[in-house]
């Protein structure tokens, strides 16, 4: 093989890992950030959710900012769910996440965006975040899930459904309140079960 | 010197852009795994621009040769196996697509990212189906194709339109999850899928008649052997995009509660995935046996050996994320680095054959 053959093949392989390995060089070095607004809310939740031995808790982070290479920076709602499984055996889990808000919002959490952040929110809360869709939480153990949300706006009041059981639904209620998010209240909501 | 590239610019340079694209996916899933393996995304953000730009450029050439040299594409389209690689070209769109819907937002936030890959998803699919309606009319037509012709170029074609869901399935997924667009995307994509799997099963029973009744293709054709794993790797894909896309609709799509079929669906994507698995090793064996007998010649063909086993890849991911998780994580890892040798060498050797002056060549 000629040099120059050697030369062009070289510059055509190496090309995607030195953009990738810049980019992530960057994003490392905190020029490109993803800044973490740390909400009071974590802190003041008064309950959290149980249901048949598992019980549910979150972090609640509502101005995560992930700024894109060649955008502005845009706001997300950022929950971080904390399973405990209360029960002597493990459990399966498969949750999926809606966000609805006024008049008639309804979204599905954003795996890109939650993919992207998941680093940065494991290093601010000292907890490893599920990768699977189905993860088994251990008897009396906890694991972590981490969801994003694109955020609406206006935004003044919010619901999200943590979808974990065939029969009921987990949903958190905030509400903005003198400026502050405030978890007004959490309910467990029986499902409509159609025939599909 | 442009019109003489145009000239001999053959359908098959979408390979190429397919087995670079489709790196991007492995590449992010593979940064999901752990922590070390992070900046993976970084570097499948690097596979999925370098495939852009490998797009935009031979797109150009690729359409004009429509206009300047009809005669040749005519030509091209009775071939038995050039002519099933018209479709990689609309394939690279649905790729480049799934690759925006994945990573663009990390360049351009969602609401631009999830909007590309719609428009790439129309487009992609306007070009499968013609083509699919094209080559199909070809080969019912043709008086010359005979059973011994079958290879697994003919794989292409189904395979393009089962890649149709896997987009529309991402793009159910989230933005336009209950969007006036959802039923849309959603009848396109059942349309393909059902075209594309019984296409595939129709095909697969030709090709396999060939193999056992005719001698097998020369060593030109070996890499083609690797299509074979695409099909069962790409209805996983799509089966796990769409579970995403029913979960992003809520348990419901169109009033069809799809909850409770998901322990089948899982299921079924496992012993889909274990057919592309054996086929891999299958592969395995036709290789080495062409290794022995000497007659493995360099060609452009070897592109072969690169999107179908990223497909086996992204499949092998993407059902780690529901089953078998601690088993399919480090085999993706594994298929992972491969993915990258195998696309390395093949890089070099398109250099080389380019170098060599065989693009030039009437039968390349």
């Amino acid at each position: 093989m000629k040099i120059h053959s050697i030369l062009i093949s070289l510059v055509i392989v190496l090309s995607p890992f030195i953009v990738g390995v810049a980019l992530f060089s960057v994003r490392a070095s905190g020029r490109i950030p993803v800044k973490a607004h740390l909400s009071g809310d974590a802190a003041t939740q008064s309950e959290s959710l149980t249901h048949e031995e598992l019980e549910l808790n979150w972090s609640f982070y509502p101005g995560w900012e992930y700024k894109p290479l060649l955008t502005h920076a845009e706001e997300y709602l950022v929950f971080v769910f904390h399973y405990m499984n209360h029960s002597d055996y493990p459990v399966y889990l498969m949750p999926t996440y809606t966000l609805t808000s006024p008049p008639n919002r309804r979204y599905a959490a954003n795996e890109e965006i939650a993919m992207y952040i998941e680093d940065a929110v494991e290093n601010q809360l000292k907890l490893k975040d599920e990768t699977p869709v189905n993860f088994e939480v251990p008897a009396h153990g906890t694991r972590h899930y981490i969801v994003t949300f694109e955020k609406p706006r206006p935004l003044s009041k919010f619901d999200v459904y943590v979808d974990v059981f065939r029969d009921v639904t987990w949903c958190l209620r905030y509400e903005k309140q003198n400026g502050t998010w405030v978890n007004w209240t959490n309910t467990v909501v029986r499902k409509y079960k159609g025939r599909g | 010197m442009f019109k003489k590239i145009v000239k001999h610019f053959g359908p098959e340079w979408g390979a190429a852009v397919m087995g670079t694209a489709a790196i991007s996916i492995t590449m992010q899933l593979s940064s999901e795994v752990a922590r070390p393996f992070s900046a993976l995304l970084y570097v499948g953000l690097g596979f999925y621009l370098l495939a852009i730009v490998m797009f935009l450029t031979f797109l150009v050439p690729w359409t004009l040769r429509f206009f300047w040299y009809p005669e040749e594409i005519k030509e091209n389209l009775q071939h038995p196996v050039r002519a099933n690689f018209f479709p990689t070209m609309p394939i690279s769109l649905i790729l480049a697509g799934t690759g925006t819907n994945k990573l663009g937002p990390m360049l351009f936030g969602p609401w631009l990212a999830y909007h590309l890959s719609i428009a790439f998803f129309f487009l992609g699919a306007i070009g499968i189906f013609t083509f699919g309606l094209i080559l199909v009319r070809m080969q019912f037509l043709s008086i010359t194709l005979r059973p011994h012709h079958a290879n697994f170029t003919w794989f292409i074609p189904p395979v393009s339109h089962l890649i149709i869901p896997v987009l529309g399935a991402c793009c159910m997924d989230v933005y336009w999850a209950e969007s006036a667009l959802a039923p849309f995307l959603f009848m396109i994509s059942m349309i393909a899928l059902g075209a594309g799997f019984i296409n595939f099963l129709f095909v697969g029973a030709l090709v396999w008649q060939r193999y056992i009744h005719h001698a097998i293709p020369e060593g030109r054709l070996a890499p083609t052997s690797m299509v074979g794993i695409a099909p069962t790797a790409i209805v996983v894909i799509f089966i796990i995009k769409f579970i995403q896309a029913v979960e992003a609709s809520h348990g419901n799509l169109f009033g069809i509660s799809f909850m409770s079929v998901f322990p089948v669906l899982k299921i079924t994507a496992s012993v889909l995935w274990g057919f592309s698995f054996w086929w891999l090793i299958v592969v395995a064996v036709l290789f080495v046996h062409y290794i022995t007998i000497k007659d493995h010649p360099l060609s452009f063909g070897w592109w072969g050996y690169t999107f179908p086993l990223e497909a086996v890849t992204v499949s092998t991911g993407l059902l780690a994320k529901c089953v078998a998780t601690q088993l399919l994580h480090p085999l993706l890892i594994g298929l992972n680095a491969l993915v990258v040798i195998v696309w390395i060498v093949v890089v070099f050797a398109t250099v080389k054959w380019l170098v060599s002056g065989a693009f030039f060549e009437a039968e390349h």
